[in-house]
């Protein structure tokens, strides 16, 4: 009786600290693509990670692709606003990457709007991938 | 930065698209480094297609 309270405890402990780590590789996956499996010492998903989300949110802001601001008024640019505010500190630093600014009156502009937000989108998708690793699952 | 990306072509913007999506997609989704690479092969393939497909699709409406 005693073991299985003792044995109770401990799975509880457990389950806090996996808790505990899978939010703050969520989180830090989130600031910093690929950043959440450093935390998780998964260094080549990490590295891949940060190469591709930062790649794609470059390029997207290299062909003045524009990105949302907070303030959005309908549907389309707030679900916008929450896909480039999936790529982290790429968002951020969006104005000091790309001093130029935006330039969506050109398609390439709209496209790279487009790659900025998928990046973000991506970005997100390894964000719950490092959230299930911390929580004890496997990953792939 | 604006030097290697700023002159993309829409299709270079597309190629570059599906292999970055592609990779992402096969490490999230397959363990061993084989199962990886037939992935991004395969999902690269297959961006490629269904895109060039959409816009062949899509021609007709543009004359």
């Amino acid at each position: 009786m005693r073991t299985t309270h003792v044995d109770e405890t401990m799975k509880r402990e457990a389950f806090k600290t996996n808790q505990t780590m899978a939010l703050v590789a969520a989180v830090a996956g989130w600031i910093v693509p690929g950043l959440g499996h450093v935390v998780l010492r998964r260094w080549s998903k990490a590295a891949v990670y940060f190469l591709c989300v930062g790649g794609l949110a470059c390029a997207g802001l290299a062909m003045r692709g524009g990105t949302f601001g907070a303030g959005a008024e309908d549907l389309f640019d707030r679900l916008g606003f929450f896909a480039d505010l999936g790529a982290g500190i790429f968002y951020f630093l969006a104005h000091q990457i790309q001093s130029a600014g935006p330039d969506v009156a050109h398609a390439t502009g709209d496209y790279g709007t487009r790659l900025f937000a998928a990046a973000g989108m991506l970005n997100l998708l390894t964000v719950l991938e490092s959230y299930d690793i911390g929580r004890g699952g496997e990953g792939k | 930065m604006n030097a290697l990306f700023g002159g993309l072509t829409h299709f270079g913007a597309l190629l570059f698209f599906a292999l970055v999506v592609s990779i992402t997609f096969a490490f999230l989704s397959k363990r061993t480094a084989t199962e990886r690479l037939h992935y991004t092969l395969w999902a690269f393939l297959a961006f490629l297609l269904v895109a060039i497909g959409i816009g062949w699709l899509m021609y007709p409406f543009s004359q």
